[in-house]
């Protein structure tokens, strides 16, 4: 059948169309933003307001971190038409590689144990990620198959590590990363962060203004760009504001305001690098070219099967800084960590605006992809809505937000 | 002689050959086991408690792992009896999923032991610890410790039988204080896969909703009670009385650091013991209701009058941690660690 | 022949080459040169080993036998990248643009341009694309769309400005007005002509004949992979054009016994 029996799909009203030209906001990253709030103050509504109180938005910050860091690689894979499944089974493996390191190869008493241990998970991350990527990229298997064997390979191995046993306790200090009792950077620090960064936004503006200037071409309007500012300034003092508020007795046993969480600093670092790397660098360019047209990228010289090998093994590295997160928030490294993580990780970049089809992706996207699905969990624990339940709502949520990409991409091709 | 003479009687002398072997090999019992998940920590001590103890009977041991899933169960039973199981022990993953495959093993004949969780079939020799008995445990010891407040239920996985069991042990313990107001719920979740992390995000969600009032946590294992520790401690919460199973090494040392008031010690060496006792007596043609210390049940989901044998469980807390070191389950060293000898538990000194 | 550039050095040669796949010779002993300012249509039914042939000359594949020459010296290319330090730019089919970027990106696609500190700078390469394609297509301004949105035209300017910012001196030109619009076609070849103008070379592959007579100076035909012949445009009329490519039949000028007699009554046809 033609387009013709199709029915034709809503286009933007001319009005909203003019506004996102003028102001060069990303209609999809905005209305998914939009999505986010509705279902925020729904639960906030549902939850008499608890899911908005500032101890469960902090909570939430760090229920993100471990989907939130590995969406950011995974979107990459996706751009390039790849696929990893197997990263939830090699966090598991990064996971017990550092818990072994810290619980079985060194005294707690040695300080130094913790960092080595993290030096442990990464090389195993990286290791993995290369041996996967060597596969897809110089044997030509395809990604689905090396990745679904590494699926069952990885956790064998975690169980592997430790013969099935959970390792614990880990070293206090290593805690920290996974928030707890003292892993956050306290209001004073957290306030000077959120300085830094709204400064940087506005710096960069300028810097954006100046360049265009001076190369003669097209300015957006003073007030668009003042505008995306006060909006980005306003949510960065936002975020800033709500972690400081709150406030819980430390270990000192006094009041004080926690601060952003030393995980969230690391999602934070690892999306701002992530999305330097996809939009500044000549790596990111050429794995968008590569998922775009792959004999283009190859007619224009572009090593694919480098970039191939560099993306397996990013995607390596941020599942061991995941399970960094993971075990120190747990104070253990199970092999049973990281079970359908590979799941939300896709989701999460999925529903972020990362097209499957490859050669469209976007690192907040994938985060605040992240966040939405982990608001939904997050709140509706606070219903006391049993598990299965939740994973209906969570996959219905999943389906209507890549139906809407479906019919963003119909509308958008015209 | 001719041509077809003689190969006729090479044929012959071939089949009969072949048949004496076939009747030397089936002198050595072959027993079966199906894992449902081996990934998860304990069962690794089942499989040497069992192999084992196959040994010693003059057995011979397969098995297979259906990592976590029915039809791979399905597809592993039918592979264990192709490969010549005498007998079958069955960790089911899921109760009833699981009967197609006790069917087809029933159907030639072959003995069927349900190992640790229930099988619902009367067929079927279903060979457990008391589940219900360590919940009666986790929830004694948490009573005593906190005989009123604010409790929580963090359970097992959805789709484990055991994990209603642990919970109607607890609930039947904790019934009269519930019902007089001394004990209030207030929160109660299951765990799926018995994942720590899912626990411990639970737990989380729980003491936001209450604002940190809670006074006692009954974990159903000792992973999630792992979990659940995590949650308390990175809200500063000590001394909130949690109970698990198990007897994970993490736990022990949880135990005697003070961090969780009991976990249940279930000599899982005992259990694959009497598993491949049991299995190579019904190979050797015992019904299972004659099986030694068997008596019929009907306390599952469907009332079916099962044959079972239960053993028991012990409770270990801060008093008793001698126990598992003197069982040779863990050493001193390993449920120690970290603890300060002089204010420890008396295991520790 | 009559030609206008026989004075002229030979700006690529192409020297008895030959490349087989299998069992299958899809270029089988081809020679055909070109000259600055010129254009060469290569023409040929499907596969008749065009394709083939300027994949060798764009470094795609290595040649089996014989030889490639630019400027006099033998070149070996061992990628595309080699064929473009030679100076050689080819403009393919599929025009070899990734969809999801825009404009600026696909000129510089593996060529980007950098910044002090090791950087895309990309408002330098947005600039210098707005400014060539301007020369080339005055209306095309929107250049912050990514190419799926563009129109053929538009998509065939980006093309072309990707081979001339790189200051090709041999230009090859895979279909390029294939499907495109009237308006369109007028377009780019009013820019081949132009860059004839300028001393560029061009091999263009096309199976329009009224365009290939507008624009080319002469032809080379191959039919199964070899060479029928290489005529002047202004020599042959588009029928016996035609006759080379589907019958390999030699045009009438050289078949005729006198240069006095009919040309159908001398081959006694």
């Amino acid at each position: 059948m033609t387009t013709l029996s199709r029915p034709p799909a809503p286009t933007l009203r001319p009005s909203l169309q003019g506004f996102f030209q003028k102001t060069g906001f990303d209609p999809r990253f905005t209305s998914m933003l939009l999505v986010l709030l509705a279902v925020w103050v729904g639960l906030a509504l549902m939850t008499e307001g608890t899911f908005l109180s500032p101890r469960n938005l902090y909570n939430l910050s760090i229920q993100t971190c471990v989907t939130g860091v590995m969406a950011c690689g995974m979107v990459f894979l996706i751009v390039a038409r790849q696929i990893d499944l197997s990263v939830g089974s090699l966090l598991a493996f990064s996971g017990m590689l550092i818990a072994y390191t810290q619980v079985v190869l060194f005294p707690p008493e040695a300080g130094w144990g913790w960092p080595l241990s993290i030096v442990a998970g990464l090389a195993g991350g990286l290791l993995v990620g290369a041996f996967q990527g060597w596969w897809v990229a110089y044997r030509q298997v395809p990604a689905f198959v090396v990745t679904l064997a590494g699926y069952l390979m990885y956790r064998g191995a975690a169980f592997l590590v430790a013969d099935g046993q959970t390792l614990a306790p880990l070293a206090p200090d290593y805690q920290l990363l996974g928030g707890g009792l003292s892993g956050a950077i306290g209001p004073l620090w957290s306030s000077l962060l959120g300085l830094l960064a709204c400064v940087f936004v506005v710096w960069q503006r300028v810097q954006v203004r100046r360049s265009r200037t001076a190369y003669g071409a097209e300015q957006l309007a003073l007030w668009a760009d003042g505008l995306r500012v006060l909006l980005q300034c306003g949510a960065i003092i936002g975020f800033v504001w709500v972690m400081n508020s709150y406030t819980a007795f430390n270990a000192q046993q006094e009041r004080v305001g926690k601060g952003i969480a030393v995980p969230v600093l690391i999602l934070i670092a690892v999306a701002l690098a992530m999305s330097f790397v996809a939009t500044r660098t000549r790596f990111g360019r050429y794995v968008f070219a590569m998922g775009g047209n792959p004999d283009a990228a190859l007619l224009s010289g572009i090593p694919t099967l480098r970039v191939m090998l560099t993306l397996f093994m990013l995607m390596g590295a941020l599942a061991a800084l995941a399970a960094v997160i993971t075990t120190a928030r747990l104070n253990a490294g199970a092999n049973s960590i990281g079970q359908m993580a590979e799941l939300y990780v896709i989701a999460a970049a999925v529903i972020g605006g990362t097209s499957l089809a490859g050669g469209v992706g976007s690192i907040a996207g994938s985060v605040v992809g992240a966040l939405l699905i982990q608001s939904l969990d997050n709140g509706m624990v606070l219903m006391d809505v049993s598990s299965a339940k939740r994973q209906i709502c969570i996959g219905l949520v999943l389906i209507g937000a890549v139906w809407f990409d479906v019919v963003y991409n119909r509308r958008s091709s015209r | 002689m001719t041509l077809n003479t003689f190969a006729a009687r090479l044929l012959l002398a071939g089949l009969l050959g072949a048949s004496a072997l076939a009747q030397a090999q089936a002198k050595d019992l072959v027993v079966g086991v199906s894992w449902s998940n081996f990934q998860e920590e304990r069962w690794k001590r089942d499989e040497s408690a069992i192999k084992a103890a196959l040994e010693k009977l003059g057995a011979k041991y397969i098995s297979a792992d259906a990592q976590g899933s029915n039809e791979k169960q399905l597809a592993d039973v039918e592979g264990l009896i192709t490969r010549g199981a005498n007998a079958l022990i069955v960790l089911a993953y899921d109760a009833d999923a699981v009967l197609p495959a006790v069917r087809k093993a029933k159907d030639e004949h072959i003995p069927v032991l349900a190992y640790d969780r229930l099988i619902q079939d009367t067929g079927v020799l279903y060979l457990t610890f008391d589940n219900v008995e360590v919940g009666r445990m986790q929830a004694r010891e948490v009573l005593k410790a906190k005989p009123a407040g604010n409790y929580v239920f963090i359970k097992g996985s959805p789709t484990d039988p055991n994990a209603d069991f642990l919970h109607a042990g607890q609930l039947e313990v904790l019934k009269a204080a519930i019902a007089g107001g001394k004990i209030k719920v207030v929160g109660e979740q299951y765990t799926e896969g018995w994942s720590p992390e899912i626990a411990q995000k639970n737990m989380d969600q729980i003491l936001t909703r209450n604002s940190n009032k809670v006074d006692a946590v009954v974990a159903s294992n000792d992973g999630t009670a792992g979990g659940a520790v995590a949650a308390l401690k990175s809200q500063n919460l000590r001394g909130i009385p949690v109970s698990g199973q198990d007897a994970d090494i993490a736990a022990l040392n949880r135990v005697a650091r003070g961090e969780q008031t009991v976990t249940v010690f279930k000599d899982t060496r005992t259990l694959g013991e009497a598993a491949a006792r049991f299995a190579v007596a019904m190979a050797k043609g015992t019904a299972p209701a004659a099986v030694q210390g068997a008596a019929i049940w009907s306390g599952g989901t469907k009332k079916l009058a099962i044959p079972s044998v239960f053993l028991k469980p012990v409770a270990i807390t801060t008093d008793n941690l001698d126990y598992v070191v003197s069982a040779g389950w863990a050493t001193k060293a390993q449920v120690c660690g970290g603890v300060d000898a002089s204010s420890g538990p008396k295991a520790c000194r | 022949m009559r030609d206008n550039f026989s004075g002229l050095p030979r700006l690529v040669e192409v020297d008895r080459v030959s490349k087989h796949f299998g069992g299958v010779m899809a270029v089988d002993d081809v020679s055909c040169d070109l000259r600055p300012g010129e254009v060469v249509g290569l023409l040929g039914h499907n596969g008749a080993g065009k394709s083939t042939l300027i994949k060798m000359l764009s470094g795609v594949y290595a040649p089996d036998s014989g030889e490639f020459r630019v400027e006099g010296k033998p070149v070996a290319f061992a990628s595309p990248r080699d064929a473009r330090a030679a100076g050689i730019e080819t403009i393919h089919q599929t025009l070899a643009l990734a969809d999801n970027l825009d404009a600026a990106a696909n000129l510089f696609l593996g060529r980007e341009l950098m910044t002090r500190w090791g950087t895309l700078d990309t408002p330098r390469m947005e600039h210098e694309a707005r400014q060539i394609i301007a020369k080339l297509n005055p209306h095309f301004t929107q250049l912050h769309r990514p190419v799926k949105a563009m129109s053929g035209g538009q998509r065939q300017t980006v093309a072309i400005a990707r081979a001339l910012y790189f200051n090709a001196r041999i230009l090859i030109m895979d279909e390029p007005c294939a499907a495109l619009g009237p308006a369109e076609t007028r377009m780019v070849i009013d820019t081949i002509h132009r860059l004839k103008a300028q001393g560029i070379g061009i091999f263009l592959i096309s199976h329009d004949m009224p365009d290939v007579f507008e624009v080319c100076d002469r032809v080379t035909v191959m039919k199964n992979g070899r060479v029928v012949g290489t005529e002047a445009v202004a020599d042959v009329t588009q029928d016996e054009v035609l006759g080379m490519i589907i019958g390999g039949r030699q045009p009438a000028h050289r078949t005729a016994r006198s240069p006095d007699l009919h040309p159908v009554l001398a081959t006694g046809t």
